[in-house]
């Protein structure tokens, strides 16, 4: 017998729990927007939104009564569903993550026993209708930023898998309570650096934040996928996108920041727990902010081979080095010590090989050198 | 410190910095020293009457003709028993700040020191939703200097 939340019938249950998990992440992705525009202009020297409500804070608001109120329009030739059904297939698998999040210990919409693959798998389906709105739009520039999405999003889940797949040998766990539950006295992130290093590059790739952006670049595909899209269509891409940043964070708390268990314990309460997973999830989302506002986009081909050239060697390393320390089944204060040693030096290999990667000067494709050959 | 860890720590400074965005209709900019806006009429507080004269001076030194002066007897000089040493005086003034480019040549012409460019910013924000409301009468022009909210250093 599954528990119900109110003691009501299962379908009621899930009812409930369904416009919950809608309307909490409606209004979160509201903030999220809202705040992104504002701590970016904070990072530009600038104020931001200040206009509507106090300090800007109904811009939200307005903008999405704007979208809502905007005209749907549909290209005449666009592949009517493939274009009318792309955005829910961006929007649902996003939402599908939230099921297995846990916010404080015990206090998600299901414990699953496999939660930490769930999330990683249902984040990863969206790149389905990145695609179908790519091929549906009818759009050359809608297709190229698709195929770029398909592309990254490839490249960049295999690390991600990878370096979840370290740290979830380290907590012996795939539930994700469980791997929250072990962090109760230090978090993961000391003993695995490096996953936690992989899971916020590749977090930013899937979700083609800046400096991965290059699929949805305005100045590149002027916004890739989601050039015909608008109004309310265009406004559910948003929704996806920042709901999944959401949850992605909520899910980088739980793995590596302890959840709501570190640093106060699971006595404390839910509310404590919940306001614990909420502030930690903020941190990364702050970190992913602060990347937006530092960095420059990367170029395709460079994208490309910093995932396959350092990320994915890094993360299968990490896994290398962590069944050869966890075989042995050391006395558990040398094992975590010995972890965190090589983890950190992880860290520190991958830190200096993106650093000369961005300091030497990459030789230009064959062709272009050759053309500015033919033109001195 | 070196390379990406260097690029995050310069945004982060520029984050803790203050912004440098004033919010325009709320928060004016400092009004530079001589600074000048749309010329208006001084005020002669003491025996409460304009300085101007209605001399025409101004008027036929505007080079873009956008004012028209008209001149009338002074009903206090002190020739009708008024206390005002001015025997002609203002009658009607109308400045169309729609066509004056701030030339400053009528403060330069005018004999009497009765007219000046507005030094403040009201002076510089005259949108309207109609040609016709740019034209100002001489209550208009008056009005800045009698409420006293022009700079002193105004008719220097």
């Amino acid at each position: 017998m599954i528990e119900t939340l109110f003691g009501l019938p299962v379908g009621f249950d899930a009812a409930i729990r369904l416009l919950i998990v809608v309307g909490v992440m409606t209004v979160v992705v509201m903030a999220l927007i809202y705040l992104e525009r504002k701590v970016l202009a904070r990072f530009q020297q600038r104020l931001g939104p200040t206009r509507t409500g106090p300090m800007g804070l109904l811009q939200s608001v307005a903008d999405a009564l704007k979208l809502i109120a905007k005209e749907d329009v549909r290209p005449k030739n666009a592949d009517a569903w493939v274009f009318e059904l792309a955005p829910f297939l961006v929007f649902v698998p996003t939402f599908l993550g939230f099921v297995a999040v846990p916010f404080a210990i015990a206090w998600n919409v299901r414990e699953l026993e496999l939660g930490l693959l769930y999330v990683l798998a249902v984040s990863s389906v969206n790149i389905v209708g990145w695609v179908m709105a790519g091929w549906g739009s009818d759009n050359r520039y809608a297709i190229l930023g698709a195929l770029r999405a398909v592309a990254q999003s490839i490249s960049y889940e295999l690390p991600l898998v990878l370096a979840m797949i370290s740290v979830a040998m380290v907590a012996n766990s795939l539930n994700l309570v469980e791997i929250v539950r072990g962090q109760a006295s230090v978090p993961n992130i000391v003993w695995q650096p490096l996953p936690a290093l992989l899971f916020f590059i590749c977090l930013l790739a899937e979700m083609n934040r800046p400096p991965f952006d290059a699929p949805v670049g305005e100045s590149e595909v002027v916004g890739g996928p989601y050039v015909e899209y608008s109004g309310i269509r265009w406004s559910m891409f948003f929704l996806g996108e920042y709901a999944s940043m959401f949850i992605m964070s909520l899910l980088g708390a739980a793995v590596f920041l302890g959840g709501g268990a570190w640093p106060l314990g699971e006595e404390l309460g839910v509310p404590w727990q919940i306001a614990l997973t909420v502030v930690k999830a903020g941190a990364i989302i702050f970190l992913m902010f602060w990347t937006r506002a530092s960095f420059p986009r990367l170029r395709v081909d460079q994208m490309m081979s910093f995932s396959w050239k350092i990320l994915l060697p890094a993360s299968i390393a990490q896994i290398l080095v962590n069944g050869a320390i966890l075989v042995y089944q050391l006395p558990s204060g040398l094992e975590h010590t010995l972890l965190a040693v090589f983890s950190a030096a992880g860290v520190v290999s991958v830190y200096s090989a993106i650093n000369r990667s961005v300091a030497t000067p990459r030789p230009r494709p064959l062709v272009l050198a050759q053309r500015s050959e033919a033109v001195r | 410190m070196k390379g990406i860890l260097r690029s995050m720590a310069t945004t982060l400074s520029t984050f803790a910095r203050k912004p440098v965005t004033r919010e325009y209709p709320e928060t004016h900019r400092e009004l530079p020293e001589r600074d000048r806006a749309f010329p208006v009429l001084l005020w002669d507080a003491e025996v409460t009457e304009p300085f101007c004269t209605g001399c025409h001076a101004c008027e036929r030194a505007c080079p873009v003709e956008c004012m028209t002066v008209l001149m009338k007897d002074n009903p206090a000089h002190k020739s009708v028993g008024g206390e005002s040493s001015r025997r002609k005086i203002i009658d009607k003034f109308w400045i169309d700040y729609g066509r004056c480019m701030r030339c400053n040549i009528c403060v330069e012409v005018c004999n009497f020191g009765a007219i000046s460019m507005n030094n403040t910013w009201s002076g510089h924000e005259q949108s309207a939703y109609d040609r016709a409301e740019l034209v100002q009468d001489l209550p208009m022009l008056l009005a800045a200097s009698r409420s006293g909210e022009l700079k002193p250093w105004v008719n220097e």
